[in-house]
């Protein structure tokens, strides 16, 4: 039997195109596959013990909203010492993952403002949480010799334009590419004197090898920026889906409110994983930082060995190259290699492709020429 | 009996943070049972963490886990579906009846709602932006919704009829001859169907739970949820499923990985433990939740409370409307007097004021030890009227 409200819901959702923006894999499916946003990685035993302990004693009943109070502090407690910020608990909500985080700061955030600046380029997950309630959007330009993320002139156009809600990536989540620290406090300065807000995805910070610079820093009074990211990242708990919204704590109720409409909270084993992976995540950072660093130099010069266009960028776990044939032909020779990478079109960059830093990668750009 | 300050932002966390203050509360608000995860799915957690804590999973779930969920369905609730397109995993029942209302539901479409229900589905229309048409039923008729007023209730507008059966708060079951008429309506007035077979597993006395997806003609236009929270004790894992045709579930995957992108790895192989494992568990819960529904019956019938003789469900909704106070007052008071947590009507519904939903999830002393205290609680207050 047909049935004409189906017909006329699933047209309106096909219409979405947000909605249908494509899913980037959370986690690689295999060695080779270099264009998921996670690495494969093993789980330090401390994490599965802990977890393990939690389980055993009991923690698998509701926890509070907002996540258990210890993780909310460490998370507090990592953006002060990590990126500057003025954070405390209440400020903290721990999310079913990175893009909880994004759905629930864009669309209650999103519903005080009349639209929402997004740079032309940006991870798919961003087009796709939008696409679930109707936005005004205000394309951001980007500027493709600085990684592909909006100028501070454009940022500045948008604002004095009217539009008083950004979203922005630093690092940015094709490149890697992340705004200096005077453009930070550039972009600090148009937000403040503009009444304007700022949702910040630093998620990829921690893989900047240099200094980084967070518009959170510049929010001393926690007023005007939504940092969000993965909670502890690279400690193996991609598949785990653990991530955190750090908000001034009038923006904190009406997220907390709609995550209890839409998941009550996060999953206590991923909360107590997390937690304890907050207690190893200094250690480890610095070890993976430094072999990611020199694992990505090794990649460069086979990269400028063999005449590919490098795309500048900060973060060390990944390279984005410029292809001179599009993405498409250099996917399909990725492929016929047995590599895979992620395609720059789903972030709206249709000649750029992005590859994991792994052991695999300077063998993929190889098969690559 | 010591007390510390309030806090939270609306009614029921301010009463949950009191609660949580109190060394001696005795919990029957939440929905929450008092059991521990059976031990072989925390057993499977373990290995998961171990051999799978990196494997990729599809927004929809694993698999080998859609694949549990679909023999499930089948031998619980006799709804046929394939687990490569008409499964979707989520976090807990929670975010699947989010998906399936912001799924089914546009700005300015209606869904009918038998009426009390479970707030978060007005909530969850509020964010897709269409409105609630209410249908009331009373504890005189055991909250039986009449079909012929959910006709009654359809307009040009109606989009879909939400069905919880057994109910949250009322603990009503739809008899099969009312399922039946319910689809009937749907089908007549083109409304797509969302179930919610969460309390599917306790229905008690003669009550006969039937899921409307697995009626002729049912499986096309409903989506129908359930998950692991009630039946395995597992709300703290937040896992959960939906199941419909798979022109709709296409949808609801895209809406997965646009709020959530995915569900913990861990807790999908917790859940297929829990659906492929051994199943006496889940009984013993149950046996122990008809002990505990006598035992709460019995104490409102000495109090004098009227009530919808819970068909199904871990909760009774029980009229206050004697005791002349409002149900969030009476609530407050038998918490601040005698730390004992029961959620007041007016939380599911602003029409409720004269109920309270109290919860049997909590041991069989505790629980005799709440209503003992309640009935004290009770006493005072009908004292004061008196006097």
């Amino acid at each position: 039997m047909t049935s004409q409200t189906k017909a006329d819901v699933l047209k309106r959702h096909q219409g979405n195109t947000n909605l249908n923006a494509p899913s980037l894999a959370h986690v690689m499916l295999s060695e080779n596959d270099l264009g998921a946003d996670g690495l494969i990685r093993p789980l330090d035993e401390r994490i599965i013990a802990a977890t393990a302990d939690a389980l055993e004693s009991g923690q698998t009943h509701y926890v509070d909203v907002p996540g258990i109070a210890p993780l909310r502090d460490a998370l507090a407690g990592f953006l002060r010492s990590f990126a500057g910020a003025a954070y405390q608990q209440g400020n903290i909500i721990v999310t079913a993952g990175l893009q909880e985080s994004r759905f629930l700061a864009i669309q209650m955030i999103g519903q005080n403002y009349d639209s929402i600046g997004l740079p032309e380029v940006v991870h798919p997950g961003v087009r796709k949480a939008l696409g679930t309630r109707a936005r005004k959007v205000v394309s951001l330009p980007v500027d493709t010799s600085a990684g592909y993320l909006p100028a501070v002139e454009t940022i500045a156009a948008a604002v004095a334009a009217g539009c008083r809600l950004l979203f922005l990536e630093s690092p940015s989540r094709l490149s890697g590419a992340v705004y200096s620290a005077e453009q930070v406090a550039a972009i600090g300065e148009i937000v403040t004197e503009n009444d304007a807000a700022v949702i910040w995805d630093q998620g990829l910070a921690v893989w900047v090898a240099g200094d980084y610079a967070s518009l959170a820093a510049q929010d001393s009074e926690v007023a005007r920026v939504a940092t969000i990211g993965e909670a502890f990242p690279g400690m193996g708990l991609a598949s785990w889906f653990i991530g955190y919204i750090a908000a001034p704590e009038a923006w904190v109720p009406p997220m907390q409110s709609q995550k209890q409409i839409q998941s009550i909270c996060t999953s206590t084993a991923s909360q107590y994983g997390a937690l304890e992976a907050s207690q190893l995540f200094h250690e480890e950072r610095r070890q993976r930082l430094d072999s990611l660093r020199e694992s990505r130099n090794s990649v460069l010069q086979v990269a400028s060995e063999a005449g590919l266009s490098v795309l500048s960028g900060a973060a060390t776990n990944i390279i984005a190259l410029r292809t001179a044939t599009g993405a498409e032909a250099a996917l399909a020779k990725l492929r016929s290699a047995g590599y895979d990478a992620a395609d720059g079109a789903l972030f709206g960059a249709p000649d750029v492709i992005r590859l994991n830093v792994t052991n695999s990668t300077a063998d993929a750009l190889r098969a690559l020429v | 009996m010591s007390k510390k300050k309030k806090q939270g932002t609306n009614l029921l966390y301010n009463m949950i943070a009191e609660a949580n203050s109190y060394d001696d509360v005795i919990v029957m608000g939440r929905g929450d049972p008092d059991f521990d995860t059976p031990a072989h799915i925390v057993d499977a957690a373990k290995d998961a963490m171990v051999n799978h804590h990196a494997d990729y999973t599809p927004p929809e779930g694993l698999l080998a886990l859609r694949e549990a969920i679909a023999e499930r369905v089948k031998r619980i609730n006799n709804i046929d579906v394939d687990p490569a397109t008409e499964v979707v995993v989520t976090n807990g029942g929670q975010e699947a009846l989010f998906l399936m209302v912001v799924a089914a539901n546009g700005p300015g479409d209606e869904m009918i709602v038998p009426e009390p229900n479970y707030t978060t589905y007005a909530d969850s229309l509020a964010f897709a932006g269409g409105v609630k048409v209410e249908v009331q039923a009373f504890a005189e008729n055991d909250f039986r919704a009449d079909p012929a007023d959910v006709r009654a209730a359809v307009t040009e507008k109606s989009r879909s009829l939400l069905l919880v059966s057994p109910n949250n708060p009322a603990a009503n079951v739809i008899s099969p001859e009312d399922m039946r008429a319910m689809l009937d309506i749907a089908i007549e007035h083109d409304l797509i169907i969302i179930a919610d077979d969460i309390y599917d597993l306790f229905v008690y006395d003669d009550f006969e739970h039937l899921s409307p997806a697995s009626l002729p003609g049912g499986k096309e236009r409903t989506m129908t949820l359930n998950a692991l929270s009630k039946a395995y004790s597992m709300t703290g894992w937040r896992l959960g499923w939906i199941v419909g045709p798979a022109d709709l579930m296409a949808r609801v995957r895209e809406l997965k990985a646009a709020i959530s992108g995915g569900t913990s790895v861990i807790s999908q192989y917790a859940g297929i433990a829990a659906l492929a494992g051994p199943q006496d568990p889940v009984e013993m819960m149950a046996e122990a939740y008809r002990r505990r529904r006598r035992l709460v019956l019995d104490a409102l019938d000495e109090m004098g409370m009227s009530y919808g003789v819970p068909q199904g469900g871990q909760f009774v909704f029980a009229d206050i409307g004697f005791t002349g106070l409002d149900s969030g007052e009476l609530a407050q008071r038998i918490l601040t007097e005698q730390h004992v947590l029961a959620y007041p009507g007016s939380a599911f519904s602003k029409d409720r004021k004269d109920y309270l939903r109290m919860t049997f999830l909590q041991p069989e002393e505790k629980l005799r030890e709440g209503l003992e205290r309640m009935k004290i609680a009770m006493g005072n207050i009908m004292a004061e009227r008196q006097s």
